[in-house]
């Protein structure tokens, strides 16, 4: 039977093994991976400010980045690829006005700066090499997007500001499902009402959860012109 | 009670009780605003009342630990604690840096990195207070009579404990080599130094409630400690699958940490046996349903929950899920939450003179507490699951998936409710056991000593 001191040996032994082991394999990781795995070269001084801003605000307590955090607001590894810079850059403005009724986010009046630095921060996350996280989901398994393409739609350029549209509306088959897809909308609204609309939801629509984008009025004419063209 | 300076450690174990009440308001606020009615959103959001939350959690967790340290460390040195004053002050500037840091949050004043949110000048405060607790413990240690297994492993993982924090003070510009060596504290803190003062304070509980030779106990106390790291150091692996670090941690963390539940085990049989040894029943019974509960509902909650999702394949969906939070809900409750509450069921009636040993209220408090914990646990797990296979499988919206899965989170407040009633009587049985006037007698509490003699 085991005696009191095989059983000290045991321990001390095993411990002081697998902790050499874990030593050198995190100086390994350290030495020889981290850089190239997240393109170290591409950590600019933004990247590395918008970090600090991310920490010093505690992004994590409500967001996940790399799958760490609090799980109660969306996970932000690749939400640059998925929002894109004008969005984020609109959103973190007022968080609350982009999703009306939902959750609700602090309202961090960061400077135009600030919001750059964080925009950085999210492309470089984004880039990281992460083994294959986040997973892409299995859509095929969940086919209920119906992928109509209208025929200009799909080959005409997009306006500059579309990813705020995006983020919430579909267009054939690619684009968010907050609100309705935006296939054929030009057969439903002329342009006067899209100008409305997009001008002010609240004053069309009371209490609907689009939001008041803050575009310029070129930008809206070009939004309209090319929303009305969806037939 | 053997020593006078034991005393102590009540005020360790109220400053516990008051820590864990408002842990469990945090909670609540928390719940709350998951199914929509986050009124105190201005005042206090989401992320401020997560991480006071977490933070309580660890510092009243560390405040039993210390108490039990204090109580435990002249018993096995067979002397008085080396100074009750410094005790006394490190309690109180605890207290204060605990404080500074719960109010700072309220005011975005942390460092927003998972579970050491503290702000940095406080770091440096909690090192100074931390270093102030070991050298009176080590002292009392080092100039003891006798120099026991239980009290070397405890004051080891205390030290070890402490050691661990300063990979945390590093800064790194890189997120992935942030969060790296973050897991060196968090991950080496819960899944192996913790383990090693829960294991001395369970080795200490059995000898004291169940009479087994001093020796077959330590003896397995090194074995469970064994297995803690031979599973757990390379088991840390787990944390770095999806964070930018090289792949060979994916076999690794996998390999290493489905085997962290053995240690757990272990635990769990070891305390199971050592019961059935006893001879005969210590009349503390609250305290044994304590102990053993613990060592049962630590190797459900941090072995079984955690290994259900430790494997890469399984983690690369459920990372950054409901999940985690499913697993860490009952790990730390089974593993430390339940022994801290343990030690105090055993010492208050010493250092009280008070014998609640066996009263309903305490009786109540313990199934309704494990009931309402086990509750919580399961609705988290319906709301993770549902989670992973509408966001990650489907590709739903992440807001989209919270509406559905919110019911979850109404079951989730009512259990909260029942664990909460749990505590309310623990904390009810605290109060009535009085201040600390306990009788020092010469012989402490021999309650089998005697038998054996």
């Amino acid at each position: 039977m085991l005696s009191k001191n095989q059983a000290r040996t045991f321990f001390v032994v095993g411990t002081v093994f697998f902790t050499g082991v874990f030593f050198y394999l995190s100086y390994d990781t350290v030495v020889n991976h981290v850089d190239k795995q997240t393109n170290s070269q591409n950590m600019s001084a933004e990247v590395v400010r918008g970090k600090r801003l991310f920490d010093e605000n505690n992004c994590m307590g409500c967001h996940t980045i790399m799958g760490e955090g609090a799980y109660y607001a969306p996970e932000l590894t690749k939400v640059y690829e998925r929002r894109g810079p004008d969005w984020i850059d609109v959103f973190m403005d007022d968080p609350e006005a982009m999703f009306p009724g939902e959750r609700k986010m602090v309202k961090y009046n960061f400077t135009k700066e600030e919001k750059a630095d964080l925009i950085a921060f999210f492309k470089w996350v984004g880039e990281i090499d992460l083994n294959g996280f986040p997973p892409e989901p299995d859509k095929g398994a969940f086919a209920s997007t119906v992928i109509t393409t209208t025929g200009s739609a799909a080959v005409e350029e997009k306006p500059s500001k579309w990813s705020l549209c995006s983020a919430c509306h579909s267009l054939g088959g690619s684009g968010g499902n907050v609100g309705p897809a935006l296939d054929g909308v030009g057969n439903k609204f002329d342009a006067d009402y899209l100008r409305k609309w997009i001008s002010d939801p609240q004053s069309v629509k009371p209490g609907t959860a689009m939001p008041k984008l803050p575009l310029s009025d070129a930008e809206r004419e070009e939004m309209v012109e090319f929303l009305s063209k969806l037939k | 009670m053997k020593y006078e300076s034991q005393k102590v450690s009540f005020w360790f174990f109220a400053t516990c009780m008051l820590l864990l009440t408002l842990q469990i308001v945090y909670g609540f606020i928390m719940g709350f605003d998951r199914i929509g009615l986050d009124v105190l959103h201005d005042w206090i959001p989401f992320n401020a009342a997560r991480a006071t939350h977490t933070n309580l959690l660890v510092v009243w967790l560390l405040t039993g630990f210390m108490g039990a340290a204090h109580y435990i460390i002249p018993e096995e040195s067979g002397r008085e604690l080396f100074s009750v004053k410094l005790a006394y002050i490190q309690l109180i500037s605890l207290i204060l840096v605990g404080v500074t840091a719960i109010i700072g949050f309220h005011f975005n004043w942390w460092e927003g990195r998972k579970f050491l949110e503290i702000p940095r000048p406080l770091d440096y405060l909690v090192v100074l207070n931390v270093l102030t607790f070991l050298a009176n413990i080590i002292l009392t240690m080092w100039n003891g009579k006798k120099h026991t297994t239980t009290g070397i492993v405890l004051v080891m993982g205390l030290l070890f404990a402490a050691l661990l924090y300063l990979p945390g003070m590093i800064w790194f510009d890189n997120q992935t080599l942030d969060s790296f060596f973050r897991w060196y504290v968090v991950h080496l803190w819960v899944e192996g130094v913790w383990e090693l003062i829960m294991g001395g304070i369970l080795a200490f509980l059995l000898i004291k409630l169940t009479g087994v030779d001093r020796e077959v106990i330590e003896k397995w106390l090194y074995v469970i400690v064994g297995l803690t790291f031979l599973s757990g150091v390379l088991g840390t692996g787990h944390h770095y699958y999806y964070i930018g670090a090289p792949k060979y941690w994916l076999m690794i963390g996998g390999i290493f940490s489905i085997l962290e539940p053995l240690a757990f085990l272990a635990m769990a049989l070891f305390a199971i046996n050592m019961y059935r040894k006893a001879g005969r029943e210590h009349p503390n019974k609250l305290a044994l349903y304590w102990t053993l509960g613990c060592a049962l509902t630590s190797f459900v909650g941090a072995g079984l929950l955690g290994a259900a999702h430790t494997l890469p394949q399984v983690n690369m969906y459920t990372h950054g899920t409901l999940v985690t939070a499913m697993h860490g809900h009952m790990a730390f409750w089974g593993a430390y939450a339940m022994l801290v509450l343990a030690i105090i069921s055993y010492s208050m009636p010493l250092l009280t003179g008070r014998k609640i040993y066996n009263n309903k209220v305490g009786l109540y408090a313990f199934w309704l507490s494990n009931i309402g914990m086990l509750g919580m646990t399961v609705a988290l797990a319906v709301a993770g699951i549902a989670q992973v296979y509408l966001e990650r499988k489907y590709g739903m919206d992440f807001l989209a998936v919270q509406k559905e899965i919110e019911i979850h989170f109404v079951v989730m407040l009512i259990c909260a409710t029942m664990f909460a009633t749990g505590i309310g009587l623990y904390i009810a049985n605290f109060i009535k056991y009085g201040g600390p006037v306990g009788q020092v007698t010469e012989e402490g509490d021999n309650y089998f000593e005697e038998a054996v003699a």
